[in-house]
C-alpha cells in the first residue's frame, strides 16, 4: 500500500508513460462533447461587440438609441464610456445583445458614433521616430530600454577570434485558436453563472467577481470543453464583461462569441521583435561576448498605461548557452494595434530564433559545425543528451554540407535549434474523488481541459492507483464548484494535477480499504470492496505534493527543408523533435503536443503575420485568407523523440515544443540557400529577395 | 449582411428579369458570401442560377468541347476526359480553394467573381475599385498585386480556370439583354484593364451560359506558386497550350494569373514560340518577352522572377 506521507512513482505501470487514447474522443468526434460556443441556455441572445474603425480617435458621443429601436434588440451598452480615446483599429466601443445575429449586425450599423480622428502610427519603424504620433499622451512611444550587463563586453569582444553581427527580425503572431474567445453569461439577482472559453476558470471567476464588483460566492465558470487558448483566455475579458452587462440588462443569457474578424483584432498577440546582435567566440569556438539591441511592439500595450494589455516585448536574452560577457539592451515601442498577450511560450520563440540564427551564422563563419557549436556551449546536461539522440538520428554528419553547396535549383537543408522552458507544478491545486458504493469512479478538479488531454492524465493517474481502466474512471473537470485546480497556462497542468490526482487516489484507496477492512481493494477486489461501502459513497480530498513535479524542460528539434530558389517557396520534409519533460504521465497526448507545438511554430516559420496598414491604421488580415496557418498539406514528416525522466517527476511540454521549430526551420533554410534570411515569416518573397532576384520598384 | 430576397431561376429569361438593376447571381456563393458578409455589395435579391436546365454538362466535341456554367470546379478536377484532352484546365481547377470549396464552386462564378485584394474585401477601407478616391495597394501593402495594368488600380485576376481558358483560346458565352454575346478571356476583363472599379467586362445583369473551348491545342498544362501548398490564392499561375508536332510548337499560347487584372498574355511571345522547338533557351526568351515591361511596386518584385520561373516551367510541361 502506498504511503501516503511518502507518495512516489509506481515504479511498474500499466497506464503511466504508457498510451491512452483520449478518454472523451467519444464525445468529441460525436459532437456531443459542449464546447462554450455550443452552449444554449434557455432564452438565450446574441451578443456583438461594435468596434473601432478608427485607429486612433477622439469618441465625443455614442448614442445607442437607434440600435435599441432594431427588431429583436433586448440590450446595448457602451463598453468604456460615452468620452474616451480608441488608440487603435478595433477597440471595443459597444456592444448589443439580441435575438438573432442579423438584428445584432443591424444593430452595430445602427449605433451613432461621433469621433475626431487622430494621428496614428501602426509600424514600430516609424513609431521610434521623435516627430511619430504619440500612441499614449503622457509616455513616449518608445520605452526607456531595460540594459542589463555581465562581465566585460567590449574587452571580450576585441579578444575573440570570431565576432559575427546581424539583425534579425520577428513578426507579430495573432492569436487564432479554433474555438474563439467568448462566453455564454447569465446574471440574475441570485449570481452570475458564465460557459466560457477559457484556460483559467479559478481566474475568470476572479475577473468576472472583480470587473462587475460580485461577491465570489455568487460566480460560477463552467468550461466543459473548449477548442485552444495558447495563453490568450485566461481572463473574463471586455467581451466577458460586455456579455454580463448585456445579461443583466436584457434578464437573458447572452451569448457572446467572437467573431474571426474580431479575434484577429483584440484578444492579444506575440510581440514582434527587431534584434541586432553581435556574438564573439574564441578559436575554438568557446562563446566569449554577446551583445543585443532589441525593440519590438507589444501594440497599446507599451508606453503608456497598458490597462490590463500584454505589457512588454522583452524576451530573454542571451538564450540558453552560456556566455560570460553579455550586454543587453531591450525596449518596447508602442503602436497603434491591438495589445500583446501571454503567448504559447512567451519571449522564447523570439529570443530562439535570434539567438540560434546568430549561432548558426558564427559556425558559418568559424567554419565550424553548429551543431558541434551548440554542444560547445550549451550548459544543459539534458539538451546535451539530446543534441546526441537527435544528431544521430537525423544523420547530421552526413546531411550537414557546406551552406548552398547543395546542387540544382531545388536545394535541400538541415538545421538545428533547441529551446528551454520553466514550468513546474502549482502548490494550490486541489483534487476530490468519489467512489461509489457501485464500483464507479469520479475524480472532481477546478482544472479546464485546455484540449491537452487533461481529463485523460487523470483518469490515467486513477486508474493507476485503483488497478482499474482509465475508460471506468468519470473525470469531471472545468467547474468552479469543484476543488479549484491550476490556470493552464506556463506548461503546468500537468505538473499541477498529476500529483495531485496521486495524493487524492491514495487517499481515496486508503480511506475505502479503512473503511471496508479490505486489506488491497485494487483491481479485481475493488468491486466487491466498494460494495462494503452499503449505500454511501465514500469522497475524498487530496493536494498537491511536492517530490512528484519539477521544472526545466529543454528540447531540440531538426529541421529538414527544400527550397524552391526559382519561386523562393520552402517546404519543411521533416521536423525530427527531441524533448524531455520528466516523468511522462500519457505517451499519445504528449505527442499530441509536440505536433501541435511543431506546428504552430511552422507557421511562425513560413506563414504567420499580422498586417498593419499604414494608409488606413487597419488590420489587413483579419481572416484566414490571408493570416496564413499552417494547412494538412504543409506538414512534414515527424519524428518524435522523447527522453522519459521518471526520477525529475512530471514536466509540462506544452511550451517547450514551439519555441525551437522556427529557428530550426530557419537554420534549415540557410543551410540549403548559403544566404540567411534574417526576417519570420520566411515567404517566397524574401527568399527570392535573399537571392538578389528581384528588379527594383518601378513606380 | 443585408436582408435580401432569395430566388430559384428555371430559365435564363426569367433569371435576368428577377436579378434586374439591384440583384446577383448567386451559384456556388463562395464569392458572394464573402462580399456580402463584409457589406461590400448589398443585393436586394439573389437568384440562384443553379436548377439553370442544361448548363451544368460537360459536352465533348470534335472541334469545340462546352462546359456549361454551373459545372463545379471539382467536376472539372475529375473529369477523366477533360483531364486527358484539356489536362492544364484539370491541373488549374485542382488548385483551386480547398475540396470543399471546388465542391460547389462553379465555372461560371470561378471566372467572374471579383477582386481579392485586401483592401477592396474591407470592411472598412473604401478603395478605388468602391469608388473612393484611392488605390491603396499602390503606396501600401502590394505584395498580392499586378506587374501590369492599364489603370491606377493594381488589384490582380485571379480566377485560376480563366488563366487556363485564355491559353486554351477559350470563349466565354454570355446571356447579355436577351441573347449570346461571345467573348474571348480577353474580351471577358477587358474592362478592369481599364477602369478600376470593374472586375471584368461583365454588364449588370450579364449571364454566363457556358465557356466553350477549341480542341485545337493537344497539349496544354498549368503551375502556380502560392504561400502555402494548398488552399492558397496563386502569387502568380501560369498557363501554356500548344499543338506540338514532331517536337516543334503551334498555336502556343502562354497566359498568366495574379500579375495582372486580365490574364496577361503578350501576342509577340505566341507568336515567337511558333515552330519552335520547346527547349531551355525557347523558354527563357519566351519568359523575358512576356515579363517586359513589368512594372513592380514595393512588394511584388518578386512576383517577376516567380513569374519567369512558371513560364519556362509550364511550357516545358507541356512536352510532359
Amino acid at each position: 500500500m502506498p504511503d501516503p506521507a511518502n507518495l512516489s512513482w509506481p515504479k511498474e505501470t500499466k497506464y503511466i508513460s504508457k498510451s491512452t487514447h483520449r478518454v472523451d474522443a467519444a464525445q468529441k468526434l460525436t459532437g456531443k462533447a459542449r464546447y462554450s460556443s455550443d452552449i444554449q441556455a434557455e432564452g438565450w441572445l446574441y451578443g456583438m461587440i461594435l468596434r473601432s474603425k478608427w485607429p486612433a480617435a477622439k469618441i465625443t458621443n455614442i448614442n445607442l438609441e437607434k440600435a435599441l429601436q432594431i427588431p429583436g434588440i433586448k440590450a446595448a451598452i457602451l463598453i468604456k464610456g460615452n468620452e474616451r480615446t480608441v488608440r487603435y483599429y478595433g477597440d471595443e466601443i459597444a456592444a448589443v445583445a439580441g435575438t438573432t445575429k442579423i438584428a445584432c449586425l443591424d444593430a452595430l450599423k445602427a449605433i451613432e458614433v461621433t469621433a475626431e480622428p487622430l494621428p496614428y502610427v501602426v509600424h514600430e519603424d516609424e513609431a521610434k521616430k521623435p516627430d511619430a504620433p504619440k500612441v499614449w499622451d503622457d509616455a513616449p512611444n518608445l520605452s526607456k530600454p531595460k540594459v542589463t550587463e555581465k562581465g566585460e563586453v567590449d574587452k571580450a569582444f576585441s579578444e575573440c577570434a570570431t565576432v559575427v553581427e546581424g539583425f534579425y527580425t520577428t513578426q507579430v503572431q495573432l492569436h487564432h485558436p479554433m474555438e474563439t474567445h467568448g462566453n455564454t453569461v447569465s446574471w440574475t439577482d441570485e449570481g452570475l453563472t458564465a460557459y466560457a472559453s477559457t484556460q483559467g476558470i479559478t481566474s475568470v471567476k476572479d475577473g468576472f467577481a472583480g470587473s462587475l464588483q460580485l461577491e465570489q460566492s455568487k460566480v460560477r465558470v463552467i468550461t466543459e470543453y473548449m477548442g485552444g487558448g495558447f495563453g490568450a483566455k485566461f481572463g473574463s475579458g471586455v467581451e466577458g464583461k460586455a456579455a454580463a452587462e448585456l445579461s443583466k440588462a436584457a434578464k437573458a443569457p447572452v451569448r457572446l462569441m467572437l467573431t474571426r474578424f474580431d479575434q484577429g483584432l483584440a484578444v492579444g498577440n506575440r510581440p514582434s521583435s527587431f534584434q541586432k546582435i553581435k556574438l564573439g567566440a574564441s578559436a575554438d569556438g568557446t562563446l566569449l561576448a554577446y551583445q543585443l539591441d532589441a525593440y519590438g511592439t507589444a501594440g497599446i500595450g507599451g508606453g503608456g498605461s497598458s490597462e490590463g494589455g500584454g505589457g512588454g516585448a522583452n524576451f530573454p536574452a542571451p538564450y540558453i548557452y552560456q556566455i560570460p560577457n553579455t550586454r543587453v539592451s531591450q525596449a518596447t515601442v508602442a503602436i497603434n494595434a491591438g495589445s500583446a498577450r501571454a503567448f504559447r511560450a512567451p519571449g522564447n520563440p523570439p529570443a530562439s530564433f535570434g539567438m540560434e540564427s546568430i549561432m548558426d551564422d558564427l559556425a558559418v563563419k568559424m567554419g565550424m559545425d553548429p551543431l558541434e557549436l551548440r554542444v560547445k556551449n550549451d550548459p544543459n546536461p539534458v539538451r546535451q543528451k539530446e543534441y546526441e539522440v537527435g544528431g544521430k538520428r537525423v544523420g547530421w554528419k552526413e546531411k550537414y554540407k557546406k551552406p548552398g553547396s547543395s546542387p540544382g535549383v531545388i536545394k535541400t537543408g538541415i538545421g538545428c535549434a533547441s529551446g528551454s522552458w520553466g514550468g513546474g507544478g502549482s502548490k494550490k491545486t486541489q483534487g476530490e474523488a468519489q467512489i461509489n458504493p457501485d464500483g464507479s469512479v469520479e475524480i472532481r478538479m477546478g482544472v479546464q481541459d485546455l484540449g491537452t488531454g487533461t481529463r485523460t492524465v487523470l483518469a490515467v493517474v486513477a486508474a493507476e492507483v485503483f488497478g482499474l481502466k482509465p475508460e471506468q474512471i468519470t473525470v469531471k473537470v472545468g467547474d468552479t464548484n469543484y476543488p479549484p485546480g491550476p490556470g493552464s497556462g506556463g506548461s503546468t497542468t500537468c505538473a499541477s494535477i498529476s500529483p495531485t490526482a496521486l495524493d487524492t487516489c491514495t487517499n481515496a484507496l486508503n480511506e475505502l480499504q479503512k473503511q471496508t477492512g479490505v486489506a488491497d481493494a485494487r483491481g479485481e477486489n475493488w468491486f466487491a470492496a466498494c460494495k462494503k461501502l452499503g449505500v454511501t459513497p465514500l469522497v475524498v480530498q487530496g493536494k498537491f505534493q511536492d517530490g512528484l513535479s519539477s521544472r526545466g524542460a529543454g528540447g531540440v528539434q531538426f529541421a529538414e527543408v527544400e527550397v524552391d530558389t526559382e519561386t523562393g517557396r520552402v517546404t519543411v520534409k521533416k521536423m525530427t523533435c527531441i524533448h524531455d519533460c520528466g516523468l511522462i504521465m500519457n505517451t499519445l497526448t504528449l505527442e499530441s503536443q509536440i505536433y501541435g507545438g511543431t506546428i504552430m511554430g511552422m507557421g511562425y516559420a513560413l506563414y504567420e503575420e499580422r498586417v498593419m496598414d499604414k494608409l488606413s491604421g487597419a488590420l489587413l488580415n483579419p481572416n484566414f485568407e490571408t493570416y496564413k496557418l499552417t494547412g494538412l498539406s504543409d506538414m512534414p514528416e515527424f519524428d518524435i523523440v522523447l527522453i522519459n525522466m521518471p526520477e525529475r517527476g512530471v514536466i509540462g511540454i506544452g511550451e517547450p515544443s514551439v519555441i525551437p521549430s522556427a529557428s530550426a526551420i530557419a537554420n534549415a533554410v540557410a543551410n540549403a540557400l548559403g544566404v540567411r534570411i534574417n526576417s519570420l515569416p520566411i515567404t517566397p518573397a524574401k527568399v527570392l529577395a535573399a537571392l538578389g532576384k528581384i528588379p527594383a520598384p518601378v513606380s | 449582411m443585408k436582408a435580401f430576397e432569395y430566388a430559384t431561376a428555371h430559365s435564363v429569361n426569367s433569371a435576368q428579369e428577377m436579378v434586374a438593376d439591384n440583384g446577383q447571381y448567386i451559384a456556388g456563393g463562395n464569392d458572394l458570401l464573402g462580399l456580402l458578409k463584409e457589406y461590400i455589395v448589398d443585393p436586394k435579391i439573389l437568384v440562384s442560377v443553379k436548377s439553370l436546365p442544361g448548363l451544368d454538362r460537360v459536352e465533348t466535341g470534335s472541334k469545340v468541347w462546352t462546359i456549361g456554367t454551373n459545372v463545379t470546379v471539382a467536376q472539372i478536377e475529375d473529369h477523366s476526359a477533360i483531364r486527358k484532352t484539356f489536362p492544364g484546365l484539370a491541373q488549374a481547377a485542382a488548385e483551386v480553394g480547398s475540396q470543399q470549396i471546388r465542391n460547389v464552386a462553379t465555372v461560371g462564378g470561378n471566372i467572374s467573381q471579383h477582386s481579392r485584394c485586401w483592401y477592396f474585401r474591407h470592411r472598412d477601407v473604401l478603395c478605388l475599385k468602391k469608388e473612393g478616391d484611392m488605390c491603396y495597394a499602390r503606396h501600401g501593402e502590394n505584395k498580392y498585386h499586378s506587374l501590369f495594368t492599364g489603370n491606377t488600380c493594381i488589384s490582380p485576376v485571379v480566377s485560376n480556370l480563366a488563366i487556363a481558358f485564355a491559353a486554351l483560346d477559350a470563349t466565354a458565352v454570355v446571356q447579355r439583354a436577351g441573347k449570346p454575346v461571345r467573348m474571348s478571356m480577353a474580351e471577358f476583363y477587358a474592362k478592369a484593364f481599364e477602369n478600376p472599379t470593374a472586375h471584368n467586362s461583365l454588364n449588370p445583369g450579364d449571364l454566363v451560359l457556358k465557356v466553350e473551348i477549341p480542341t485545337t491545342r493537344t497539349h496544354s498544362a498549368y503551375m502556380q506558386t502560392s504561400e502555402k501548398h494548398e488552399f492558397d490564392w496563386a502569387l502568380v499561375s501560369c498557363a501554356a497550350a500548344a499543338n506540338i508536332t514532331n517536337g516543334k510548337l503551334s498555336n502556343a499560347r502562354v497566359a498568366l494569373g495574379s500579375i495582372s487584372p486580365v490574364p496577361h498574355q503578350v501576342d509577340a511571345a505566341n507568336e515567337y514560340l511558333e515552330g519552335k522547338t520547346l527547349d531551355e533557351a525557347t523558354v527563357t526568351h519566351a519568359a523575358d518577352m512576356i515579363l517586359h515591361g513589368a512594372k513592380p511596386h514595393e512588394h511584388n518584385g518578386y512576383k517577376v522572377p516567380m513569374a519567369h520561373a512558371l513560364i519556362r516551367r509550364t511550357l516545358l510541361k507541356l512536352n510532359a
